[in-house]
Parts: structure tokens; C-alpha cells; sequence
């Protein structure tokens, strides 16, 4: 058989396969529910037949014109046949109330060696700081220092005194930039071998226990602590929960059992994906929280600490029973 | 070795074949998509001047969410690809060759951050640079590849030229390169296509010399294999 006599016997069916596979990315297949013009049994076959006329094609060493069409249909057709359909309200509802959950648990170990890197810093540095305030200083430079100190002070310009409604969204804005860049930092520096996140979330509980100390032992705890705890339900912990994905994609790099590194790098990040998206959705809350709720002075301390409380509660109860007894 | 087609195989037995973007398209790509980041940027501060300090902090909230999700909100989208990308006639697609899936995008470009490090996508640019199929750290971990849109091949189509019969059979491979000869004929200067078609002289049978008859009757003979009979 002759290339120009192949393509004239199967021409035919590669145009009229080409014609719906042109129709269904057109999403035509939505509109005119009466004269339904898609005929998914007839693709199908029609994919199958284009798939054995490549294999000839190929073969035979039939002009590269022939072969492209046929590389150019059947990779069409492929991805018509297929593709894998991932959006849709009721899959964000799943991560969230499922899957997501589910996932922390499965990297408890994890999640817990990040929190031990984050915390342990944070609560030996705050402690030292706390002690001898001038070591302070190694951890940030003097402006830093006394910036936080008036941020947190009962002057006119500390958080939350004066602040109109736009300033909430300024901070608002801010909040949600540096927090979720900070917790993607955790994360993405977890790729090589995740020494990266380790860094990141030390690094962070250092100057956070330093500033926490050194507030602390400048006498203005109330201020502090009632401004933070609140959003730290969500924040610390999300930024907990990237160091600890962070680790895991290190760790499938260092360990990967029977997979290649590659292999186990690729299941690594594809079970971590969904806990990515719940880290997103924390931190917009603690972004939230952090601009309208942590910052109004008005509301007695007692409210806020209960406030405090109730979202700790939450935060660790969702992680604990939220999705283990769906289907 | 020159040859860095990427083939993936489909359940039917056939291979798909890939070209993978090496990093001077992606960076041209990088730097249309940075510009028009730039141009949005520099729009919207306009616009959140005039309104004050609502504006500037939507204006923040935009330059955070452009920054982190504006490659996945293109790359989800049916091109499969950011302007910048689609101006170089690239898309992003999976190691398999289906549509890139929302998680896949989103880490793929979440790992930006490690690409980045130490500066500049440094980290990025050696692994491009070393790997054949040019992926950058988020794109292994994402299993995803950016791809080159497949280009047609030109159609043969000398259909003046007299068929002539071969001299003596030609293996498949021989036939596929007189006819490829053929289609690329268009392309050629004259001379370059003597020269070429003198490498093939033998398939035409006669003993002339002329290279315009070599030629012609090279050509012929790739008319003949496609299944044309004077």
C-alpha cells in the first residue's frame, strides 16, 4: 500500500474524527441538548482506529505530513478521552471537610517534627530573651527592636488604637502577602532534601520567641498576647503544616524506598497538594482575623482570650475528628 | 543526542512524541509574562490612587494574588499556557501528555520559591540547563513538561513533476527520507536542493549528470513512493 493510497482509504475517518474532537473542546456538547452532535461511542472507536493508523504509519516510514496529522489527532483525542476533570464546587467541599484533614493525619510524624523545629526555638529563645534582653540584639538589629516595641506600646500609634476601617484593609492586604509567602517559603525550600524548611522554621520561631520575650519582659504582654493569639490558631499552625510538607518532600528525596528519587518526589508532592490548598484557606482566615478582629482595642480581654481559645479548640478538634468517618 | 523528544505511551500501544521547551524559549516566555505583570501592576496603582486607602489595599491584595496565581489561573485555562508562554508557542502539560491538573499547576508553581533560590531562579537555570527535557524543580515534582505546540509538517506536493519508478527496492527508511526530501524541496534554495538530491542519485536509474535531471527524477521517485503512476 502507497502512503496517498492509505491516506486516501482512511482520510475519511480521521476528518470526521477530527470534527468532533474539534466540537468537544468548543464545549459545544453543553448547549443543544435535542441534537446531541458528539457521538462518544463512535470517538472512542474512532481514537482506537487513528491510534492503529499511527502504529501502521509509523511502521511503514509513511511521510511525515501523514504522521503528524496523526500524531496531532490522536494526542487530541487523547486528552478528550482522557482527561481527568478536577474542578467543581463539590471536590472543594471534599478537600476541605475530607480530604485535607485526612491528609494532616496521615503526616502526623511530619507535622509534629515541624512543630518541634518551630516550637522548641520559640519557646528557648523567648525564655533567654525574656532573661537577658539585650540578647535581643542578636536577633534583630535596634530599629527592628524599638519598632516593635512601639507597635505593641499603649501609644497613639500602636496596633489597633486609631485605626480606621481602610487601615484594616491595608493591614489586611499585608497580613495575607508576608503570611503566605512566609508559609510557600516553608514549603518550596523543602525540596532540597528539607534542609530548606528546617531553616525557614527555625528561623522564624527564633525571632518570633525573641520578640515575644523581649515584649514581655518590657512589661507589655497584655497588648501582645491578646493582639496574637487569636490568628495564631491559624497562622502558626498552617505555617507548622508547610515546614511539615516541606519535610516530607525532602524526606521522599532522601528516602525513596522502591521508587526512583524522581518517582518518589512526584507521589511526595502529589499527596501533599490538597494540604497546600488547606494551608491557603488558613491563612486567608488568620490574615482576617489578624486585621479585623486581633487588632480592635475595644473589645475587653476576657472576649478575646475566650475568642482565642474557642479558635484553638477548633483548629486542633478539625484536625483530629474532622473527615474520619466519610465515605 | 540532538534529538530531545520526550514520548510518552498511551494505554493503545502508541507513543506520543513531546518536544520539550529548552530555557531560551521559557525564559523569553518568563519575561513577556513579567512584563505584563508589570503593566497590570503599574494599571491597578493607578486606578487604587484614585481611590485612596481602599485602593491601595486592594491594590496589594492584586499584586499578591498576581504574583502567586497567575501562571496557574492560565495554565488551567484551555491554552494550557501563560501569554508568555503562548506567544512562544509553548504550553505546560503533564509527563504524560494530558491537560496539566489544577494540583499539579499549583505546586508546580507554588515551587517557584525553590527555583527561585539562591537568587534569581538560579536553581531553576541549572536544571534546565542540565536535564534533557528541560524541566525546572517544580516541574519534576509536578510531573508536568512544558511542551513546544506541535507544527505541521509541509505536504509534499510537487504534483508536476513526472513520477519515476525506483531503480531498485528502497528499505522504509530510505523511501521516508527521498519523500521528506521532497516536502522540504519547497523550502530549499536550487542549489542546496541539487546538492541534496545528488546524495540520492542512485534511486533514479539513470546516468545523466545534469543536476536538474538528478533532481527532477530524485523527485520523481519520491512522487512514485507516494503512490503516484505517470
Amino acid at each position: 500500500m502507497t502512503p496517498l493510497h492509505f491516506e486516501a482509504l482512511y482520510q475519511p475517518e480521521w476528518a470526521e474524527l477530527e470534527a468532533q474532537v474539534k466540537l468537544i473542546f468548543a464545549g459545544k456538547n453543553r448547549q443543544n441538548n435535542d441534537v446531541d452532535p458528539i457521538h462518544g461511542e463512535r470517538v472512542a472507536l474512532l481514537y482506537r482506529r487513528a491510534c492503529e493508523h499511527l502504529a501502521l504509519a509509523r511502521a511503514r516510514a509513511y511521510p511525515r505530513y501523514i504522521l503528524d496529522r496523526l500524531d496531532k489527532l490522536t494526542a487530541d483525542a487523547h486528552q478528550v478521552i482522557y482527561q481527568r476533570s478536577e474542578f467543581g464546587l463539590g471536590r472543594i467541599k471534599r478537600a476541605f471537610t475530607v480530604d485535607f484533614p485526612r491528609a494532616v493525619r496521615a503526616h502526623a510524624a511530619y507535622v509534629w517534627m515541624s512543630a518541634a523545629l518551630f516550637v522548641v526555638p520559640t519557646l528557648l529563645v523567648g525564655w533567654l530573651v525574656y532573661q537577658r534582653p539585650d540578647l535581643m540584639l542578636s536577633v534583630v538589629d535596634p530599629q527592628t527592636a524599638a519598632q516593635f516595641e512601639e507597635m505593641y506600646s499603649d501609644s497613639a500609634d500602636s496596633i489597633g488604637s486609631l485605626r480606621t476601617s481602610e487601615d484594616d484593609w491595608v493591614m489586611f492586604g499585608y497580613y495575607i502577602w508576608n503570611n503566605i509567602s512566609i508559609a510557600f517559603q516553608c514549603f518550596a525550600a523543602g525540596l532540597f532534601g528539607g534542609v530548606g524548611s528546617m531553616f525557614y522554621l527555625i528561623f522564624n520561631g527564633v525571632l518570633m520567641g525573641a520578640v515575644a520575650g523581649y515584649l514581655t519582659e518590657r512589661g507589655l504582654s497584655s497588648t501582645f498576647y491578646s493582639f496574637v493569639v487569636t490568628h495564631a490558631a491559624f497562622e502558626l499552625t498552617a505555617i507548622v503544616l508547610s515546614g511539615g510538607v516541606g519535610l516530607r518532600l525532602g524526606h521522599s528525596l532522601i528516602s525513596p524506598g522502591r521508587n526512583t528519587r524522581l518517582q518518589s518526589l512526584v507521589i511526595a508532592a502529589r499527596d501533599c497538594a490538597v494540604i497546600l490548598y488547606g494551608i491557603t484557606g488558613m491563612l486567608l482566615i488568620a490574615a482576617a482575623i489578624e486585621a479585623f478582629w486581633s487588632s480592635s482595642r475595644w473589645l475587653p480581654l476576657p472576649v478575646k482570650y475566650s475568642v482565642a481559645g474557642v479558635c484553638w479548640l477548633a483548629v486542633f478538634a478539625y484536625f483530629t475528628f474532622q473527615g474520619r468517618r466519610a465515605r | 543526542m540532538l534529538d530531545s523528544v520526550v514520548a510518552a505511551e498511551t494505554p493503545e500501544g502508541i507513543l506520543l512524541e513531546m518536544r520539550p521547551a529548552g530555557i531560551s524559549a521559557r525564559c523569553c516566555a518568563f519575561i513577556i509574562d513579567w512584563l505584563i505583570r508589570i503593566a497590570v501592576f503599574w494599571a491597578a496603582a493607578i486606578v487604587a490612587g484614585l481611590l485612596g486607602g481602599i485602593g491601595v489595599a486592594f491594590w496589594i491584595i492584586l499584586v499578591f494574588v498576581v504574583e502567586w496565581f497567575y501562571p496557574v489561573a492560565f495554565e488551567l485555562g484551555r491554552g494550557g499556557a501563560t501569554p508568555g508562554k503562548r506567544a512562544m508557542g509553548l504550553r505546560v502539560v503533564m509527563d504524560n501528555g494530558l491537560p496539566i491538573t489544577p494540583a499539579a499547576s499549583f505546586l508546580r508553581n507554588l515551587l517557584r520559591g525553590a527555583d527561585f533560590l539562591p537568587f534569581g531562579y538560579a536553581a531553576a537555570i541549572v536544571s534546565m540547563l542540565v536535564r534533557k527535557d528541560g524541566k525546572r524543580l517544580g516541574d519534576m515534582a509536578a510531573a508536568t513538561l512544558v511542551v513546544y505546540l506541535p507544527r505541521p509538517a509541509p505536504k509534499a506536493t510537487l504534483d508536476m513533476v513526472t513520477p519515476v519508478a525506483p531503480a531498485y527496492p528502497l528499505s522504509a527508511r530510505d523511501q521516508s527520507a527521498v519523500i521528506s526530501l521532497a516536502a522540504r524541496a519547497p523550502t530549499l534554495t536550487l542549489e542546496r536542493l541539487d546538492e541534496l538530491a545528488a546524495l540520492a542519485a542512485s534511486v533514479q536509474g539513470s546516468e545523466t549528470r545534469k543536476s536538474d535531471d538528478v533532481t527532477r527524477r530524485v523527485l520523481g521517485v519520491a512522487q512514485w513512493l507516494l503512490g503516484r503512476r505517470a
